[in-house]
């Protein structure tokens, strides 16, 4: 945990971090995505960050919601390529809802980290068939139990998701019913 | 000792064994047990930096606490290092990747993908006995002073002292890289050792020519075309001679693959789906396709093959794949997942029946699979 804060500190004292306030209400995310929020966020940018927008409630090192809007086929769904040891993790957009959902495992263990998925279900969001799954993960890191949740829906060839974690033990059980809000809010344009 | 390491010193192993007479290698004397250095000397500070790590290490959810498995590598590795065993301490930890590693203080790192990987008890030996070697000759204390860098060293320990995470073992793994001279002297330890203790050192070799294969099925080519090492070593078949001629001077052994194979059975389902989980597709095949060979254990590793197949979904893999799925339920004792998966590819397929009565038979054998309900949704989906 020690190494994410430094990591983080360094990044915003870098000044290539910047940090916006996301308020209560309806938000677009990408050209096709919106999100209804209760309660603010902060929308972390900063170079290099992959295809999703991150939001935090308590900061980085800590919890993390990623959305993903139109992500495109053969597009990776994190930042960086694959090397000897870490496979780049690409959707497809023939990919069915267990392989969206293995999509995610795959890229939150590229660093080692273990991943458990204790639930993978149906979900509609609005007319859209999705998925929801819930997993908990080991960060390789620095051995922090997380707990997490994610949707998904594809729309013309497009994935679409979102993927929150937090320590499993305050802050996952602090945010969570927000961030099921977020999920079930999602609306993807046709 | 990470596969590129194990692979590059099996290879340097192949000319310095050679070289190294049955007659030297028995001449070889262990030394006397090592007593805790002085923490004002250096090495005192690399044990107690060391230390630090191991109870890090005991408290880490990666590691494998199971009591049974621990205790049988452990007494592996006592059967190797014979006075040292009491220094010894074998720590098991769950990551799917070939490594394994010995810091100076007697704490031994052996990874999941290690055991994985290999065919027997004399393979495991080889490798852990190649690990004693670098302890019994404090190559990691000759590599710190080789630094000559105080400042470098007090940074290093600045930077590691102030976390102490299990992921900083792997960097730790890194900075005592052993040289290529100390990677020779601990592989022609490690084959005395395994010889003293009744090991089949012919083993040896056929671990470093599987790791080839596997680095060989790599998309991004040959590792003779990457790694300097091969590119600088003698042909595949001067060291297959020279490998030969090893096993012929120091003579049979045991291999204990049946021991080997009832010690990891309770084990290697969930390895090989952590296995499947990386991504590798290649390297996954390559290591199946070996591993399907000659295993009892047939129907995990169909599944297993058949679900690489699947998943990397190449044009014909599907068809790969359901080859690979139907034997492992001919086989019987396959993995619940294998219906699941038997399940998915008929669905693709617009096969109905088919697909419901494979997904029907994944519930049945997996009551509680996390993804049920997805299935269930499926099987609505699929109509009666």
């Amino acid at each position: 945990m020690k190494r994410i804060v430094l990591l983080c500190a360094v990044l915003v004292l870098s000044g290539c971090v910047s940090i916006a306030k996301i308020e209560t209400g309806q938000h677009a995310v990408g050209d096709r995505l919106t999100v209804n929020i209760e309660g603010a966020w902060n929308h972390i940018n900063a170079p290099g960050m992959g295809p999703a927008q991150v939001w935090t409630m308590e900061g980085m090192a800590v919890d993390q919601l990623l959305l993903y809007s139109g992500i495109r086929d053969g597009q990776a769904v994190h930042s960086g390529g694959g090397n000897d040891n870490q496979k780049s993790m690409t959707y497809r957009s023939n990919m069915q809802p267990d392989e969206i959902a293995a999509l995610f495992e795959g890229m939150l263990t590229r660093d080692g980290s273990r991943y458990r998925l204790s639930k993978l279900e149906p979900v509609s969001l609005g007319d859209l068939k999705g998925l929801r799954f819930e997993y908990s993960l080991v960060r390789k890191i620095d051995n922090v139990q997380l707990a997490g949740v994610g949707y998904a829906a594809t729309s013309r060839g497009e994935l679409f998701a979102l993927l929150y974690m937090a320590p499993r033990l305050v802050f996952y059980p602090r945010h969570i019913a927000r961030v099921e809000h977020i999920g079930q809010s999602m609306r993807i344009k046709p | 000792m990470n596969r590129r390491g194990f692979i590059a010193a099996g290879g340097a192993a192949c000319c310095a064994l050679a070289a190294a007479s049955a007659g030297a290698q028995d001449a070889w004397l262990a030394p006397a047990r090592f007593s805790r250095p002085d923490l004002s000397t250096d090495e005192g500070g690399l044990w107690a930096m060391m230390d630090r790590e191991e109870r890090n290490l005991r408290r880490s959810p990666f590691v494998i606490r199971d009591r049974a498995l621990n205790e049988y590598v452990q007494g592996i590795a006592c059967r190797l290092a014979g006075d040292h065993c009491p220094d010894m301490r074998v720590h098991i930890v769950n990551t799917p990747l070939f490594n394994a590693s010995m810091a100076p203080n007697g704490m031994m790192q052996v990874w999941s993908g290690l055991l994985l990987r290999v065919e027997n008890e004399a393979q495991l030996a080889a490798v852990i006995g190649h690990e004693i070697g670098h302890y019994l000759e404090k190559h990691s204390l000759e590599r710190l002073r080789d630094a000559r860098s105080a400042s470098a060293f007090a940074q290093f320990i600045g930077l590691f002292g102030l976390v102490g995470a299990l992921g900083q073992l792997a960097v730790l793994a890194g900075m005592f890289s052993f040289s290529r001279d100390q990677e020779r002297r601990a592989d022609v330890i490690g084959a005395t050792l395994m010889h003293r203790a009744g090991y089949d050192t012919g083993e040896a070799a056929k671990i470093w020519s599987n790791l080839l294969l596997e680095l060989k099925a790599r998309p991004d080519g040959d590792p003779a075309l990457k790694s300097p090492m091969f590119a600088t070593h003698p042909p595949a078949d001067e060291r297959s001679d020279t490998l030969a001629r090893l096993a012929a001077t120091l003579g049979g052994g045991a291999t204990n693959a049946d021991v080997w194979e009832q010690k990891i059975r309770p084990f290697r389902r969930e390895w090989l789906l952590e296995e499947i989980k990386r991504g590798q597709h290649e390297e996954s095949l390559a290591l199946l396709d070996r591993m399907s060979g000659g295993s009892t254990a047939v129907p995990d590793y169909r599944y297993a093959r058949g679900e690489v197949y699947r998943l990397r979904a190449k044009e014909g893999d599907l068809d790969l794949a359901l080859e690979d799925f139907r034997a492992a339920a001919a086989l019987g004792g396959e993995p619940p997942e294998t219906h699941r998966a038997l399940g998915l590819i008929y669905r693709i397929r617009r096969q109905p029946a088919e697909a419901k009565a494979s997904f029907l038979r994944y519930l049945d054998m997996a009551p509680a699979a996390p993804d049920q309900a997805m299935i269930k949704s499926y099987m609505e989906e699929l109509g009666s």
